[in-house]
Order: C-alpha cells, then sequence, then structure tokens
C-alpha cells in the first residue's frame, strides 16, 4: 500500500513520525484528507478532529490551529496543539469547558470574545474526540 | 562579659544556619525545575524551525508577494512583550531584563504586554501603557496563552495600532551565563522576498497564498511567544541556582568565622577562671 512521510510536530513536542496512508484534518475551509501523491500543498488549519491512518491502524486526536504542508510526498502538520485520543484528560477538558464557557458569558469586549470562542471550541473538540466511539 | 558574647555568637551561627537551609533548598528546587525547563526548549525547537521554514517557502515561492506583515511602516507607536520572572532572588535576572528595555525603548511611545509579576509590576511602578496583566503568571504558562499573546500583538498591528514589536526575554547561554535580547517580532524581519523566485515544484495555496500568510503569522508570533517564555523561565531558573549557590556558600564561609570568633571567646572564658583560681589559691 502506498504511504507518505508523515510528520506532526507542536510546540510540546514531536508527536509523529513515520510512514502514513492517510491523514484527515479540520482546514480552514473544511475537512480535508490526503493521500500518498498528493499535490504540493500548504494549508491552515482549524480546531477540529484529525485521524490518521497507519500501519492499517485508524488513530484520531484533537487538533487546533496550525499549518499543513505537503511538499514531494513528505507530510508535515504544525499545530498549536495535537492530543491523540489515549491522552485527552476528559475531566480537565469538562472543568475547562466549564470556566471558559463562563468567560465567554462574562466577556464584552469583542476579541475576549473572540478568545473564549476559541477556548470553548478547542475544549468541545477534545470531549468529542474522547468520547467518540 | 565573656559568656554574653559567646551567646550572641551562638544565636547568630543559628540565625545564618537557618538561612542557609533556606537558600540550599531554593537551589535545589531550581535545580531540578531547570531540568525540566530545558526540557521544554529543547521540545519547542523542531517545531519553530518547521514553521519559519514554510512561511519563508511562501514568500520565496512568490516574487510579487506583498503582506501588511511584512511592510515597515514609519513608527508612532512601538510594542513589547517584556518577559521576566515571578519572583525575586534570581540574581539579576529580572533588573538586567528591565535595564535592557529601558535602554531599547528610550524616546519610543511605548505600550507593554508584560509576563510574569514582576514585569507586571515594573510596567505599573514607571507608569508604562499595559495592553493586559493577564499574564502575571511565566511558571505555568501554556501554549495557549501564548496564542492568545500573539493573537493580540497581530491584531493590533494588522489595526495599525503599533508599528512594530519586539520581545523582551533572556537568552540561556549556559548554566552559568544568561542575557537579556530583543527580538522584533512584527513587522517580520527575518524573512525576506528578495525576489527570486526560489527553483521548486508548484504549490498549491488553500486559500491564496497572502491569505493563508496572514492566517499563518498570528501563529508564528505565537509560536516565537512560546520560545521566548520557555527560554527566559529556563535563563530564570539557572540564575536562581548560580544566586543561591553564591548564597549558600557566603553563608558557610560566616558560619566557619562565627564559630572561629566563638571558640576563640570560649578559650578566653576558660583561661580568665583559671587564671582567677590560680590568683585565689596563691593568696590563701
Amino acid at each position: 500500500m502506498a504511504v507518505f512521510n508523515l510528520k506532526i510536530v507542536t510546540p510540546h513536542g514531536v508527536h509523529f513520525q513515520g510512514e502514513a496512508s492517510s491523514i484527515t484534518v479540520r482546514g480552514v475551509t473544511g475537512d480535508l484528507s490526503v493521500l500518498p501523491g498528493h499535490i504540493n500543498m500548504v494549508t491552515a488549519l482549524g480546531t477540529g478532529k484529525a485521524s490518521v491512518t497507519a500501519d492499517g491502524e485508524k488513530r484520531t486526536a484533537a487538533c487546533s490551529s496550525g499549518v499543513l504542508s505537503v511538499l514531494k510526498n513528505e507530510v508535515t502538520v504544525l499545530a498549536s496543539t495535537f492530543e491523540w485520543k489515549e491522552e485527552i484528560d476528559l475531566e480537565r477538558a469538562k472543568e475547562n469547558l466549564a470556566r471558559y464557557k463562563e468567560e465567554l458569558k462574562k466577556a464584552t469586549d469583542k476579541k475576549d470574545i473572540e478568545m473564549a470562542k476559541i477556548r470553548v471550541q478547542r475544549e468541545l473538540v477534545r470531549e468529542a474526540v474522547k468520547t467518540e466511539k | 562579659m565573656a559568656s554574653g558574647s559567646m551567646k550572641e555568637i551562638k544565636l547568630r551561627i543559628k540565625s545564618v544556619e537557618s538561612t542557609m537551609q533556606i537558600t540550599k533548598a531554593m537551589e535545589l528546587v531550581a535545580s531540578s525545575k531547570l531540568r525540566k525547563a530545558r526540557e521544554k526548549v529543547e521540545k519547542a525547537r523542531p517545531y519553530f524551525l518547521e514553521l519559519h521554514e514554510t512561511l519563508s517557502d511562501i514568500v520565496a515561492a512568490n516574487t510579487d508577494f506583498s503582506s501588511e506583515y511584512l511592510v515597515q511602516r514609519p513608527v508612532k507607536k512601538s510594542g513589547y512583550v517584556l518577559i521576566a520572572g515571578d519572583r525575586g532572588l534570581a540574581g539579576g535576572y529580572n533588573n538586567n531584563m528591565f535595564k535592557y528595555f529601558t535602554e531599547h525603548s528610550e524616546g519610543k511611545n511605548v505600550c507593554v504586554i508584560p509576563v510574569g509579576k514582576k514585569a507586571v509590576e515594573f510596567c505599573k511602578r514607571r507608569n508604562i501603557e499595559i495592553v493586559t496583566d493577564r499574564y502575571a503568571q511565566v511558571e505555568d504558562i501554556t501554549t495557549a496563552d501564548c496564542s492568545d499573546i500573539g493573537g493580540v500583538m497581530a491584531g493590533l498591528f494588522a489595526e495599525g495600532k503599533i508599528d512594530e514589536f519586539f520581545i523582551g526575554y533572556t537568552t540561556f547561554v549556559s548554566m552559568l551565563s544568561q542575557s537579556p535580547e530583543m527580538v522584533q517580532v512584527l513587522p517580520i524581519v527575518s524573512i525576506e522576498n528578495n525576489g527570486e523566485k526560489k527553483k521548486q515544484s508548484a504549490i498549491e495555496y488553500d486559500p491564496g497564498a497572502e491569505a493563508l500568510f496572514d492566517m499563518i503569522v498570528p501563529i508564528y508570533v505565537s509560536g516565537m511567544t512560546y520560545g521566548a517564555v520557555t527560554e527566559s523561565w529556563a535563563s530564570e531558573l539557572a540564575a536562581r541556582r548560580t544566586a543561591m549557590d553564591a548564597a549558600s556558600k557566603n553563608a558557610k564561609e560566616i558560619v566557619a568565622n562565627l564559630s572561629l570568633e566563638y571558640n576563640r571567646a570560649r578559650q578566653a572564658a576558660i583561661t580568665q577562671e583559671i587564671t582567677e583560681i590560680v590568683a585565689g589559691a596563691g593568696e590563701a
């Protein structure tokens, strides 16, 4: 089966490095999948679920804001956060979600509202990825 | 009289010894935290390098590329992110940063995003305009916080409220030496479009090269902020470790000197007592 080299990097370290056969992420313009032999491409990532198929095994993760680039069959994902399903702390996500929702309610400044929305979205994605069967 | 001064010396030895215990404990705490902090710095590095490369590639692949984030405007107002510690007792760590910042920002119309309690206090004391004092805790600052800071910076720059942005942080040169540093983050000067198209195969940009570039810039700025914060935190711990090590050594020296003094006083008291007894026996 055809594969490509995938590298997933965040400020917390390298989360994946090796061969994969497909990756699906939430881009700014919608969901997109990259398969082997994809044209060279660079795009920005939104906050959402990401799934990677490597060695015939599909793994899901919560991913937020970053860049995906495809260059000569080398795919690089640079995200500000990337957590595999098994790494997500559901309790913490729920706690944060409640707190950020509260912040969102209190926020009056346009910028604060924007920030709070992003935070809420991030926690919602975490929760969704973790609880997904 | 002799026994009185002996008691005093004993008390001083005790107080210095307890100070030494504290400085030693602080040194140990700083050492163990430092190890973790340096790991964090190492882990963040590949992310940042890749990000820089991606941005450079976008600029290099387009000859007619323009983005407001690359344009140098006449500077009416300068913004700074000032990173210092939450606590003192780290030698000259905080002061060096503030001194450097004062020199760098002299004569400019500035506003500051302080990171760390000491930085917030410094700005309030000097009546420097503060954008937000949300980030008064440098120890557990997260990537989410840094991406907020990056977003704020990019936003203020894009709105034209601030014409240049610097990050003031402390570089970790070695365990024994850390030096304050200023880097310009906006407009981006480290990436240049020299009009020469790099030879590489066509790349598809979604959505469009310029729109994408403008989307990545806040992420890039956040990455830079995170890098600067982690490095400063490691520097702070190293500075504290060195300072506490010096303090423990000084305390040890004081204890040695005081013990010598104490023994001398004790000896003098004994000698005097013997002289008195002998004199008294001679008289009888």
